[in-house]
């Protein structure tokens, strides 16, 4: 039994991703058993269906990769993706904003979509995208996450600059309470980046489809040698 | 009286579409308004805003400048040809602020912005003869065709005059043209309805040669007014090739807009010599300052 699949959102938001190969990602996780699957709105849907009653939840990422659409649209794509099935959203805050130092902008904004959130009873995880912040940016955008009500805090989208990094999952298992989670995401490839992603205070790890085979496989091998 | 947002919405749309007709009917009828493809709404557009912008203008100067073998471009009419552009998600106030201050400067078609800076960008520039150009679905093009059309609506009501609408590239490669051409369709009305122009953009990097005609074949039966080659956050920018595959594909009639990795002067001019009637660029103003000054 992996010790690590529960903690993973077994992830595909590709682009191009066709339902054949949402499907193959679906069964995958049920038979891995992983925390979710996360995927673009488009194949929520389709997920929903194929993982109802295996407690595998499905997250959707919303304002997604850039954050740039305004409240009222990721509202409008929140509620649509919630009504499709999706028991967990990922959203991209307002970036622009939070760089402009519009702190009330960028918490109205998670807030809106953590309340409908948590209306479905859906959980809100707020992606930061750390990679284009700076220190005091990333604490900044964490407070403003935990006031607006947020699950959990993410590291990134996977196509901002850069991924998930130790010092910034622990900079932001510091930052915010025990109570909220904190998901790490972005280049993770090996088990070694799984296990100390996780020994920093993540969570919840966000990882493609290929390397979160990849990592279980080389589990299974150390346990074996183990 | 009390009236839901659905039906205040229908009143509206109800409205608008008398009012346009009776203004149809008071132009005398040896003087037509002129007729786009595009639905009556634009018409209107037409005589307020800059007649620049059509593109049937646009393809008569192409046509006009493409005749000799050597295209000269005076600074005026390529920097009509250039969506100035700014979508970095990180990008403040301050530099959106100052997109639109060169777009003014330098009489750019719009400025290319995320639709959460849209409305921003619609007062900075009320008054100019710049648009205001909204992306929508995007980068991934991966929401649902409602949650697109509800970004374009809000993204016009904010005041954008173009939408940039990204396909739904995964159905497209699983085939299912239906869905991709009416994820399209819905979108180009969205538009059409309210005004506004309609570009679809096929992230060509991704293609493989026959899917990108596909694409544009879809986005020509779905009425839309521009075929584009990349969202510029893909694995590839514009190309010489595919903007001529683009172009032999759609025809004379469709705009094509080149976009992503269009940094200098000789760049520009080479997709419109290929046939792009718009460039897409963030480097607009160092391509501006490669003109050869204005004969």
């Amino acid at each position: 039994m992996s010790r690590i699949a529960s903690y993973i959102d077994h992830t595909l938001v590709r682009v191009d991703a066709t339902p054949e190969q949402i499907v193959c990602l679906c069964r995958e996780a049920c038979e891995h058993r992983f925390a979710a699957v996360a995927v673009n709105e488009v194949h929520v849907h389709l997920a929903s269906r194929l993982l109802r009653g295996t407690g595998i939840a499905v997250a959707c990422a919303i304002g997604f990769p850039l954050g740039g659409t305004s409240t009222w649209v990721k509202w409008y794509e929140a509620r649509s993706a919630l009504r499709q099935g999706a028991n967990e959203l990922d959203v991209m805050i307002y970036l622009g904003a939070l760089k402009g130092r519009r702190y009330d902008l960028v918490e109205h904004d998670l807030l809106a979509i953590v309340r409908l959130c948590h209306d479905h009873g859906a959980l809100c995880k707020a992606i930061l995208e750390c990679a284009s912040l700076d220190e005091n940016e990333k604490v900044q955008a964490c407070q403003l996450a935990v006031a607006a009500g947020a699950d959990f805090v993410k590291t990134s989208t996977g196509y901002g600059p850069g991924g998930a990094t130790v010092h910034d999952v622990a900079l932001l298992r510091r930052t915010v309470p025990p109570t909220v989670g904190v998901k790490a995401a972005g280049g993770i490839r090996t088990y070694a980046d799984a296990i100390a992603l996780i020994e920093a205070g993540a969570t919840r790890l966000g990882v493609s489809a290929q390397a979160s085979l990849q990592i279980l496989s080389e589990e299974r091998l150390l346990m074996e040698n183990s | 009286m009390q009236l839901d947002p659905k039906t205040l919405d229908s009143l509206v749309e109800e409205i608008t579409k008398q009012v346009l007709a009776t203004l149809r009917d008071q132009s005398s009828p040896s003087a037509p308004l002129p007729r786009t493809k595009d639905s009556s709404p634009s018409c209107i557009r037409f005589e307020d805003k800059s007649i620049q912008r059509s593109p049937e203008v646009m393809r008569d100067s192409i046509t006009r400048l493409a005749a000799p073998s050597d295209i000269r471009l005076t600074a005026q009419d390529l920097a009509r040809y250039i969506d100035h552009t700014l979508l970095r998600p990180d990008a403040t106030y301050a530099q959106i602020a100052q997109l639109c201050e060169e777009a003014r400067q330098y009489r750019f078609a719009t400025v290319c912005v995320n639709p959460a800076n849209v409305r921003l960008c619609s007062q900075l520039l009320r008054g100019s003869e710049v648009g205001v150009c909204s992306v929508v679905g995007f980068p991934l093009g991966a929401t649902p065709t409602k949650v697109k059309c509800y970004e374009t609506q809000q993204a016009i009501s904010d005041g954008a005059t173009e939408i940039d609408m990204v396909i739904n590239i995964g159905a497209l490669k699983s085939k299912d043209y239906d869905l991709v051409k009416e994820d399209i369709a819905a979108v180009v009305r969205t538009c059409h309805n309210n005004g506004a122009i309609c570009k679809v953009i096929i992230e060509a990097a991704l293609l493989t040669d026959d899917e990108k005609i596909k694409a544009c074949q879809l986005a020509k039966e779905a009425g839309a007014d521009y075929v584009k080659t990349s969202t510029g956050f893909g694995p590839g920018g514009a190309t010489l090739h595919d903007v001529m595959l683009m172009r032999q594909t759609v025809g004379p009639d469709m705009g094509v807009k080149a976009a992503g990795g269009i940094r200098t002067y000789q760049d520009a001019v080479a997709m419109i010599k290929a046939g792009a009637t718009r460039i897409g660029a963030s480097a607009s103003v160092k391509i501006m300052q490669g003109t050869r000054p204005e004969s």
